[in-house]
């Protein structure tokens, strides 16, 4: 029985590939956005404007206490109650962008705050302004305490994009989640899809490691 | 439904679901609880197998390791439900549920333990050598006390990560509190007094969890002074 | 006098670094032995290879008629012998200071808590930190910490005391109350060796000098004699520098 599965599955090998872009592809773009949304909060939020500080730190607030499925379910039941009509790809892109980008900001400006004061002064003494203080000394200090969590939180949102299949993005989790009806070997579909993961995040994990080895020192 | 009667209708649905929301904020409680504990357990048992230098405990243990941390939970909780099932093993979905979040937890908290355990100073344990204290006498008087402190925070902030994840059982059927969101939704099509509650609700045990998390850092952390 | 520690051609390497470079030593029971030298120059390793904090990979140390060396060796008895203390101090920082002292009694020697405690307050009295029994580390100023390493060192009244820069992390005004607790130790007969750049202290107590460059045992002598008219090259240059601050 089991080799009449196994041949199954791999019939639908392919499908399981196009699953695996389509992982690939929320995950590329949701780390990019998120990076750069993140960074550019991030510096915002170690600055000096208190009401900006205060805003993003509720945003913030608000991603970290909520389930991301919940944030899901609001972005892509919710918008089109105001009027946005989302598509299912698409709204799996904001979500993963607002969830990914509090995340990083946190991590941005954690690094920048911990930048001792007296580099800033320093900076300040020799006449520059201030985005010339953050541009030429303080971000290139903090990238070495960012770094490392930075790519831990890479590995963290990959992983995250499998729950976008809830609202049918066929992604590698969904494409397994339809597989299994078809073809009811759970561990064997599932172990697939595991794997699969494993294999386009195991890199980013080994690359986590090395830099937070490397800054240890 | 428009926007435009958010106000009036938001808060008296809300009530007449209450009930059914504070069932399933019990039952987010009740599996958070109790797969908090279970990893405990197994992130203890995970750590000390780590960290032994017996091979046939450490490489199980870094293997079960780094195979939750790179697979999604969501994975892990339908490679158990849909799983376990053909091997004959037919328990409710919410026993599933936990023994997928008892096993994701644990590896992330036997990692944390671990990282407690490193972060005290070299320097201490020599102390310890040099009065001649051997390995279970350092672990016991010098390694595990100090670690405590540092693990502590940690831990909690991973107990917040885990009840967040108890939303993915939500998925499998299991009648917590995002289920809730999802029922309210399909029975009345009220999506945003739905899952604004449900979000609200999350955010009333986040602050409790960080506050809680914040106060341990601050009181719990033994350094060395010079 | 017999001798209560022997190196005999001790080598050690750390990956490719030869640290200590063919050591031969002989220290007799109750000399206090003074170990200086540029850093690098492998003293600390050499006094961390005493009670086996580092392994040697050639050669033979015999301590307190232990093979230090040998696998097999009884470690627990030989560092009841030896009292170890660290230049960063390393009192355990969430225990009070009686605490950090009944330690080892309690748990190496088994001796009752009463009786540690006894023996404790005695060795706090030693130092002069009598007072602060109840104080956690966190509370207690740099040499006042190294005082309490020191009796804590001493609590399992050993026949070998080490120093490794007992002084070095000690601001200036700190290093004399911790010396002077030093001084009164030798005129108790206790075995000591002690790496610093101390030149007050190594004059006024030690035995004798060892001069260590590179890895190995450049110079030694009298204390007057080395600090005064130093032999080597080595040896001139190194103390010019010292003198120099």
């Amino acid at each position: 029985m089991m080799g009449f599965y196994f041949s199954r599955l791999v019939e639908i090998y392919p499908f399981f590939l196009k699953g695996l872009w389509m992982t690939t592809q929320i995950a590329f773009i949701s780390l990019v956005s998120c990076t750069l949304i993140g960074f550019v909060l991030g510096i915002l939020r170690a600055g000096e404007n208190l009401i900006l500080k205060r805003l993003i730190g509720v945003y913030v607030a608000f991603v970290r206490g909520t389930p991301f499925v919940v944030q899901v379910f609001i972005i892509f039941f919710i918008l089109p109650e105001w009027g946005i009509q989302l598509e299912a790809f698409p709204a799996a892109l904001l979500a993963m962008a607002i969830m990914g980008s509090a995340f990083i900001c946190e991590i941005v400006a954690g690094g920048i705050a911990s930048i001792a004061k007296g580099q800033w002064e320093a900076a300040e003494s020799s006449g520059l302004t201030r985005i010339q203080q953050l541009r030429l000394v303080i971000l290139p200090q903090a990238m070495k305490v960012i770094l490392p969590p930075l790519v831990g939180q890479f590995v963290l949102l990959i992983k995250d994009t499998s729950v976008v299949s809830v609202i049918g993005v066929m992604d590698l989790t969904r494409v397994g989640w339809i597989t299994v009806i078809r073809i009811p070997e759970g561990l064997m579909v599932f172990s697939l899809v595991g794997i699969l993961y494993f294999v386009i995040s195991y890199p980013l994990i080994l690359l986590s490691n090395y830099l937070e080895r490397k800054m240890a020192v | 439904m428009d926007g435009n009667m958010l106000a009036d209708f938001n808060f008296r649905i809300i009530m007449e679901y209450l009930p059914l929301f504070f069932k399933g904020l019990s039952v987010t409680f009740l599996i958070s609880i109790s797969s908090i504990f279970l990893a405990l357990v197994m992130g203890i048992i995970a750590c000390a197998c780590r960290i032994s230098p017996i091979k046939s405990l450490k490489y199980p243990a870094i293997a079960y390791i780094e195979v939750i941390r790179s697979t999604p939970l969501l994975v892990q909780i339908y490679f158990f439900y849909f799983g376990l099932p053909t091997l004959g093993v037919r328990i409710p979905e919410i026993q599933t549920g936990i023994v997928a979040l008892m096993l994701n937890s644990g590896a992330y908290i036997a990692e944390i333990i671990r990282a407690g355990i490193n972060s005290v100073d070299e320097g201490q344990i020599e102390a310890g050598i040099s009065s001649g204290l051997n390995y279970i006498q350092r672990m016991r008087f010098i390694i595990l006390p100090q670690a405590l402190g540092v693990t502590i925070p940690p831990l909690l902030g991973q107990a917040i990560v885990l009840v967040k994840d108890s939303a993915l059982l939500s998925l499998i059927s299991v009648a917590e509190l995002t289920r809730c969101g999802q029922t309210l939704t399909s029975e009345r099509f009220m999506p945003t007094e739905a899952f604004f509650t449900v979000a609200f609700f999350y955010m009333c045990i986040y602050f409790v969890l960080k506050s809680l998390a914040d106060w341990s850092q601050k009181k719990l952390i033994f350094r060395e002074v010079y | 006098m017999e001798n209560i520690i022997e190196f005999k051609n001790v080598n050690k390497w750390f990956g490719k670094l030869h640290v200590l470079n063919d050591i031969n030593l002989e220290v007799p029971k109750g000399e206090v032995l003074v170990i200086c030298g540029p850093s690098g120059s492998g003293k600390s390793t050499l006094i961390r290879c005493i009670n086996r904090l580092e392994q040697i990979q050639k050669g033979e140390i015999i301590v307190n008629k232990t093979p230090v060396h040998d696998k097999s060796a009884n470690l627990t008895r030989l560092r009841e012998d030896i009292g170890f203390v660290f230049q960063q101090f390393h009192l355990y920082p969430h225990m009070t200071v009686l605490q950090n002292i009944t330690l080892a009694p309690m748990h190496v020697k088994k001796i009752n808590r009463a009786e540690a405690e006894k023996i404790a307050m005695v060795k706090l009295d030693q130092v002069g930190m009598t007072e602060k029994a109840d104080a956690y580390p966190t509370q207690l100023s740099g040499g006042q910490q190294q005082r309490v390493a020191i009796a804590r060192g001493l609590a399992m009244s050993p026949e070998i005391m080490l120093f490794d820069e007992p002084t070095s992390a000690l601001d200036p005004e700190m290093i004399g109350e911790v010396l002077d607790v030093m001084v009164n130790l030798v005129s108790e007969g206790m075995t000591m060796c002690v790496v610093t750049h101390e030149m007050g202290f190594a004059k006024k107590v030690a035995d004798r000098v060892l001069f260590m460059d590179d890895g190995q045992i450049v110079e030694t002598g009298k204390p007057d004699d080395f600090f005064d008219n130093p032999k080597t090259d080595r040896a001139k240059s190194f103390i010019s520098m010292i003198l120099t601050h």
